[in-house]
C-alpha cells in the first residue's frame, strides 16, 4: 500500500470518526457556552448599563469604561494583585520546586510526603482563612499570645504595610501541594538513564538538579507558572475573610465582588470584570512569551 | 454533512432536555413548582385529592440567629395543624451581604419564595417596583381580626414609598450604643451619657488597653448611623444625599476622627468584621459597641451581659441630635409573592400562613428570643434580661424613632460612605471630601 493510499484511508477514518468527536465534545461544549460564555458575553452586555439593583438599567454609552480609567482603587487592587503574582510565582512555585526535588531524592517515605504536602489543596480557601483569622487576630491571637509568652510586644499582622503580605502566606500555602505533585509527576517521567548515565560522569546533588532535573523538566514548570498567574487572577477568598480587603489589600476579585454585589452596581462590577479578563490573557500571554524554549522529549 | 448536522440537532435537543429536567427536579426541592411543566414524577403535586401544597419561606432566622428555633417552631405549628401543608424553611445568615444577592437573584430569576422575610424601603424597592410581591393592604382589611393584632405603628413603619404595604411586620429592632457597665464602675467611670463623659471614658479605657468603642471600619454601619444621627439630629440623618449634603454630616465624620485619636476604636478595626467586634464586647475587652438589639443574644458570658445596658448614643457639641434619638423600626416583614398569589392553589394556604406567622401569638415568641420590639398590638414583653428591658425603655423614651442611613441612600453610595470612615479617622481624607465622593455616587445612581 503506498503513502498516499494510506493518508486517504486515514482521512476517511476520520470522516467516520467526526460525529463521535462531536457527540463527545457536546456535554462540554455546551456547559461551557452556558457557564462561561454566556456570563461572559452578558457581562460585556452589563457593562455598557448603569445599573440599579436587579430591576433597573440604563443605557450609559462608554461611563464605565471612562470610570475604569480613572477609578484609583482599580489600580490599587491591580497592583496589590499583581504583588500577590509576584509572591506566588517566587514563593509557591519555589517551594513546590524545592520540596519535589527533596522528595524525588529519597527512596522512603515518598507517598507520605506526598499526602502531606497536598493535603492543604484539599481543604477549602474560607475555612483557611478563618484559621489564620485566628492566627492573626490582634487581641486574641494565637501568634500575639505567644509573642506575649515570649515577653515580646504584640504586633498588628494586619496593619497597612504587612496585611497584604499576611495574607500571601496562606495564599502561597494552600496550592504549594498542587505544584508540588505536578513536579514530582514530571520529575518521575524522566527516564533513569539520564540519572545513570550522570552518576558514570559524577554528577550528583545541587549539580544534577540544577543541570540535569530542571532542565529536564522545564515544560512542566511552564504550565505551572501559567497556572499560578491564573491562579493568581482569581485570589478572593483569603483577602475577603482575613481582611476584609480593608488596609491596603484589596484585590481584583474582591474588588469586582464589591462593586457588583455589595453595591449592586452590576454594571460597573461587570466592567471590573472584563478588564480582569483583558488584564489576565495578557499577561498569561506576555508569560508564554517570555517563557518561550523548545520542547523537550525524551 | 446534513446528517451530522441532524445528529447534532438531536444531540442538542436531547441535552437540553436533560438540562430541563435537572432544572425542574432543584425547582421541585427549592421553590414548590408553580406548575409543573415537564413530565417529571411529580405526579402527586399536580392532581392531588388532598391538595398538598409546598410553600417556601425564606428568611434569616437560620445560622446564629437567635430567634431561629422560635421561628423554626411557629413553621412545625402550622404544618402540624395542616398536615397536607409542606414548608421550606429556607435560610441565610444575615451576617454578610449574601442574602441580599440570594434574595434579589431569587425575585429576577422567576424563583420568588412563597413568603419572603426582608427588609423595607429602598431594600425592597426593586422588586416591588417590578411587581414581583402583592400590596397586602386589601388582605388586610379583608382580615380585620388579623389587622387589628398589629400595633399600628408597626405596619405604619413598613409602608412602602408609594403608599402600600407590602411586609408584615414581625419584631422591630432598635439600635443604640451597648455599654458594659462593670468595665466603667471598675475604672471609676460615668456612663457615656454627654459627649464629655465619652470622652473622658474613651481616654481612660485606651490608656488602661481595654477597647473602648468595639467597632469595625468596613462594616460601620452602626457608626456611621449614629454619628450622623447625633451630629445631623433626626431630619438631617433622615434627609440621605438626595437633595443636598447637610453640613451637620460633617460633624459626624470628623466626631469619629476626635474619639478614633483618643483611641476609641480597637486597634485592628480596620481587617475586623462585625462578628469579631461583638465577639470582643462578648468577651468583655470592649467597653462599649454600637449594636442593634439582635446582637445581645450573642453575648453568652454572663459577666458580660448581666452588667450590659444600652444607652442612645449621646448628642456631640455643634451637633443638633437631642442625645435621645434612637435608630430602629420594624425595618423588615413577610412579603407574598405575587406569583403565589395568582397561583390558586397555593394563594390561600399562603396566606393562611403569613397570618400564622404574624400572629400575635407568634410574634411575642420571636420577640422573646430576638430581644426585638413586637409588632403586635398589646404585647407588652419584659425583655429576656435586664438590658433587653433597657433597650424597650431606652426606645420608648426616644425623641426619635428613625430608619438606618442605609435605607436612605442607594447601596453603592452607602459603601462610600463606609469606605470613608477609615480614611477620615487615619486622616487621609478630609469629611468634606467623603461626603462630596458619596453624593457624586448618589447623583449617578439616580441618572
Amino acid at each position: 500500500m503506498d503513502a498516499r493510499e494510506n493518508k486517504t484511508q486515514v482521512v476517511i477514518n476520520m470522516k467516520g470518526d467526526r460525529k463521535y468527536i462531536w457527540i463527545f465534545l457536546l456535554p462540554t461544549a455546551a456547559f461551557l457556552s452556558i457557564f462561561l460564555y454566556y456570563p461572559f458575553f452578558k457581562s460585556l452586555y452589563f457593562s455598557f448599563y448603569r445599573t440599579k439593583g436587579f430591576f433597573d438599567k440604563k443605557f450609559i454609552g462608554w461611563d464605565n469604561y471612562d470610570r475604569l480609567i480613572s477609578d484609583k482603587l482599580l489600580g490599587a487592587a491591580t497592583l496589590h494583585t499583581l504583588e500577590i503574582m509576584l509572591y506566588v510565582l517566587v514563593f509557591q512555585v519555589g517551594i513546590a520546586l524545592v520540596l519535589a526535588v527533596m522528595v524525588d531524592n529519597i527512596s522512603k517515605f515518598k507517598s507520605f510526603f506526598r499526602a502531606v504536602f497536598f493535603f492543604p489543596v484539599v481543604i477549602s480557601g474560607t475555612a483557611i482563612s478563618l484559621l489564620f483569622v485566628l492566627f492573626y487576630n490582634y487581641n486574641f491571637g494565637l501568634l500575639n499570645n505567644v509573642m506575649v509568652n515570649l515577653g515580646l510586644e504584640k504586633v498588628l499582622w494586619l496593619s497597612e504595610t504587612n496585611a497584604l503580605k499576611a495574607i500571601a502566606v496562606p495564599t502561597v500555602w494552600h496550592y504549594v501541594g498542587f505544584y508540588f505533585v505536578l513536579f514530582v509527576t514530571a520529575m518521575s517521567k524522566i527516564p533513569e538513564d539520564y540519572y545513570d548515565a550522570a552518576k558514570l560522569e559524577g554528577i550528583t546533588g545541587f549539580k544534577k538538579m540544577i543541570k540535569l532535573t530542571i532542565p529536564l523538566i522545564l515544560s512542566d514548570i511552564k504550565v505551572v507558572i501559567t497556572l499560578a498567574i491564573t491562579g493568581t487572577m482569581k485570589v478572593f477568598d483569603f483577602v475577603w475573610v482575613i481582611s476584609r480587603a480593608q488596609n491596603g489589600t484589596d484585590v481584583l476579585g474582591t474588588y469586582m465582588y464589591k462593586k457588583a454585589m455589595v453595591d449592586q452596581n452590576f454594571g460597573y462590577g461587570s466592567t471590573v470584570a472584563i478588564y480582569m479578563v483583558i488584564l489576565g490573557v495578557v499577561i498569561a500571554l506576555l508569560a508564554n512569551r517570555l517563557l518561550k524554549s523548545e520542547e523537550i522529549t525524551y | 454533512m446534513k446528517k451530522s448536522s441532524l445528529l447534532l440537532l438531536s444531540m442538542l435537543v436531547v441535552f437540553t432536555m436533560f438540562l430541563a429536567a435537572c432544572g425542574s427536579k432543584t425547582e421541585d426541592k427549592n421553590a414548590a413548582p408553580e406548575t409543573p411543566k415537564t413530565e417529571t414524577e411529580t405526579p402527586k403535586e399536580t392532581e392531588a385529592p388532598k391538595k398538598d401544597v409546598s410553600l417556601r419561606v425564606f428568611s434569616t432566622f437560620g445560622g446564629t440567629d437567635s430567634a431561629r428555633e422560635a421561628f423554626q417552631a411557629a413553621l412545625d405549628e402550622f404544618t402540624a395543624k395542616n398536615p397536607n401543608v409542606k414548608i421550606n424553611n429556607d435560610t441565610m445568615s444575615a451576617n454578610d451581604d449574601g442574602f441580599r444577592t440570594k434574595v434579589n437573584t431569587d425575585m429576577t430569576s422567576g424563583n420568588e419564595p412563597d413568603l419572603l422575610f426582608y427588609f423595607v424601603g429602598a431594600d425592597a424597592q426593586g422588586f416591588v417596583d417590578a411587581g414581583k410581591v402583592v400590596p397586602l393592604n386589601d388582605i388586610l382589611d379583608a382580615n380585620a381580626d388579623w389587622k387589628a393584632g398589629f400595633a399600628p405603628a408597626a405596619l405604619e413603619n413598613t409602608r412602602q414609598k408609594d403608599g402600600n404595604i407590602y411586609a408584615a411586620p414581625l419584631t422591630g429592632f432598635y439600635e443604640g450604643l451597648f455599654v458594659n457597665k462593670k468595665i466603667f464602675a471598675d475604672n471609676n467611670l460615668e456612663l457615656p451619657t454627654d459627649w464629655d463623659k465619652m470622652k473622658t471614658a474613651v481616654q481612660t479605657l485606651s490608656k488602661k488597653g481595654i477597647i473602648p468603642l468595639a467597632a469595625p471600619f468596613d462594616q460601620s454601619h452602626y457608626v456611621i448611623e449614629h454619628f450622623i444621627l447625633s451630629a445631623a439630629g433626626d431630619k438631617g440623618h433622615n434627609a440621605g444625599l438626595a437633595d443636598g449634603i447637610d453640613p451637620n454630616w460633617e460633624k459626624g465624620y470628623a466626631a469619629m476622627k476626635e474619639l478614633y485619636d483618643l483611641g476609641a476604636f480597637p486597634k485592628d478595626a480596620a481587617t475586623i468584621d462585625l462578628s469579631m467586634a461583638s465577639n470582643y464586647f462578648g468577651e468583655g475587652k470592649a467597653a462599649m459597641i454600637l449594636e442593634g438589639s439582635w446582637a445581645m443574644g450573642n453575648w453568652k458570658d454572663a459577666a458580660v451581659i448581666d452588667n450590659t445596658t444600652v444607652l442612645p448614643f449621646p448628642a456631640m457639641p455643634g451637633g443638633v441630635g437631642t442625645g435621645k434619638d434612637v435608630i430602629g423600626g420594624f425595618g423588615s416583614g413577610f412579603y407574598l409573592s405575587k406569583s403565589t398569589f395568582d397561583n390558586a392553589d397555593k394563594k390561600d394556604t399562603a396566606i393562611e400562613l403569613l397570618k400564622n406567622m404574624t400572629s400575635p401569638a407568634v410574634i411575642e415568641k420571636i420577640a422573646i428570643a430576638n430581644g426585638g420590639t413586637p409588632a403586635a398590638a398589646g404585647v407588652e414583653i419584659k425583655g429576656a434580661n435586664q438590658t433587653a428591658t433597657d433597650g424597650f425603655a431606652m426606645a420608648a423614651n426616644a425623641t426619635s424613632v428613625n430608619n438606618p442611613i442605609d435605607t436612605m441612600v442607594s447601596p453603592e453610595t452607602f459603601s462610600t460612605l463606609r469606605a470613608g470612615v477609615q480614611s477620615v479617622v487615619t486622616g487621609k481624607k478630609a469629611p468634606a471630601d467623603v461626603l462630596k465622593e458619596a453624593k457624586a455616587i448618589e447623583d449617578a445612581n439616580k441618572k
